[in-house]
């Protein structure tokens, strides 16, 4: 059970009950902005500085190296993100 | 260098640059130098739809009963959002394409212009069914001073990028006099010309047009004008598509892989570019003092508004690793994510290639019901 670290927040536990990062988040009440929840108009983008996460669909918006799309990834190890 | 239809020279399309290489002549995908490109016109392809399939005919009398000022501002920005798609249906072709050098770039841009062409039958679909003279309506956007002020930031850079690639195709680098008017034509300038419009084509698709998406789901979260949102909802969907497309080319310039100019030019251009976003901000916001001027609607007035454009601007910004201009960090209306949501779209298991395709776009029978757990 890969582990969440958000920037400024305590860590939260990816159980495998949310299909997505994003609906982990949003089950914790964390506000990540979102847009079509489908990897392709890049507004969940967030920060990714540790670890890795794997993609359930190859996103079609613009990915910056350090940044990831929580809409359509699961984490593949512990991760540390944070939420612009 | 001539526009040819179709170039003679044999020539490794892999090592053209994005634009001003040599024209396209077999538009082939079996090799790509950038794959997204293709994605995003399968993409495109597959949110495919028509305005007749949604039923508007509702909305007649859902307008018939707004008051006059929230009247005034559905009408508003429907001529707004007009003249945007009107620009942008054919803009991006007769600008693009003369100095595009990818075929799998110069498709997308095809397919891209195209959507847009049903943006705007979409407008004259909703208008005909709330007013009884749509040609008031539509004769009115060429005499609105409020729309007219917003056109000439939306055109100014397509149309020099175009006046530039005439003249540059015609008669070449260097001083030219045309008809008696003394020109200078360089391609690093042309370069700065096709810089600076793609990005104000990327504001006018991340930006303006959802100052008008926010308005159209606020009257839908009220159970008003429906048919409308539903069309604007794949308005945005399309629009969500186009603006990664355009967010692509910018980041691929600034990057300079490509054509190392374009690269020098992102950096020389970057007080431009704020420049652009921040007009394009305040003008929207001008454009919301001026909807809510007799009145606000419920769920939304200026100031919620003026946030919203912030807030979006910000976030616009830092996509193409730019930094954000307001302090706004929160999105006001925070509703306007579940409109924006492709949850519309469906996968369908048996297909041999997995497809997207259009589900409920016709159902027009809402139960009072279904929004039992929506809140106002």
């Amino acid at each position: 059970m890969p582990n969440v670290k958000i920037s400024g927040n305590s860590a939260i536990a990816f159980d495998g009950t949310a299909p997505t990062l994003l609906t982990a988040l949003e089950q914790h009440k964390l506000q990540v902005n979102f847009h079509c929840r489908q990897g392709y108009c890049g507004a969940c983008r967030c920060k990714l500085l540790q670890g890795e996460v794997q993609y359930l669909n190859e996103p079609l918006a613009f990915v910056r190296k350090g940044e990831f799309l929580p809409c359509c990834s699961i984490p593949l190890t512990d991760i540390e993100i944070e939420i612009p | 260098m001539a526009y040819t239809t179709f170039n003679r020279q044999i020539n490794d399309q892999l090592k053209e640059p994005m634009f001003f290489g040599n024209p396209v002549n077999i538009s082939r995908y079996d090799q790509q130098k950038y794959g997204i490109f293709e994605k995003l016109i399968e993409k495109q392809l597959s949110f495919f739809w028509r305005p007749e399939e949604v039923d508007v005919s509702k909305d007649r009398i859902d307008y018939q009963n707004l008051p006059e000022h929230e009247k005034h501002i559905f009408i508003s920005n429907l001529k707004y959002q007009t003249l945007l798609d009107s620009v942008q249906g054919r803009s991006p072709n007769v600008a693009f394409l003369p100095i595009v050098s990818l075929p799998e770039l110069e498709t997308w841009i095809e397919t891209w212009a195209f959507s847009e062409t049903i943006h705007s039958r979409s407008y004259t679909h909703i208008v005909r069914n709330i007013s009884a003279e749509p040609h008031k309506v539509f004769d009115d956007i060429m005499l609105n001073e409020k729309i007219l002020q917003r056109a000439e930031d939306v055109t100014r850079y397509y149309d020099a990028l175009i006046d530039g690639v005439n003249l540059y195709q015609r008669c070449g680098e260097g001083n030219h006099t045309i008809n008696g008017e003394s020109q200078n034509i360089s391609l690093y300038e042309l370069k700065r010309r096709l810089y600076l419009c793609v990005m104000s084509v990327n504001v006018l698709e991340a930006i303006r047009f959802y100052v008008s998406f926010a308005c159209s789901f606020a009257f839908a979260e009220r159970e008003l004008m429906e048919g409308n949102a539903k069309i604007i909802r794949l308005i945005a969907r399309d629009e969500a598509l186009h603006l990664t497309g355009t967010q692509h080319m910018l980041n691929i310039m600034a990057a300079g892989d490509d054509d190392p100019q374009m690269a020098q030019i992102a950096k020389e251009c970057e007080e431009e570019a704020y420049a652009i976003f921040r007009k394009a901000a305040e003008q929207e916001k001008d454009w919301a003092e001026f909807l809510f001027k007799d009145g606000s609607m419920i769920g939304l007035n200026k100031d919620i508004l003026c946030q919203y454009v912030e807030y979006i601007t910000n976030s616009r910004m830092q996509a193409i690793g730019l930094k954000p201009i307001f302090s706004t960090t929160q999105n006001p209306i925070p509703w306007i994510n579940t409109w924006l949501v492709s949850d519309n779209v469906q996968v369908a298991p048996q297909e041999a290639e997995i497809s997207s395709y259009l589900v409920g776009q016709i159902d027009n029978e809402v139960d009072g019901g279904d929004f039992g757990d929506f809140d106002l």
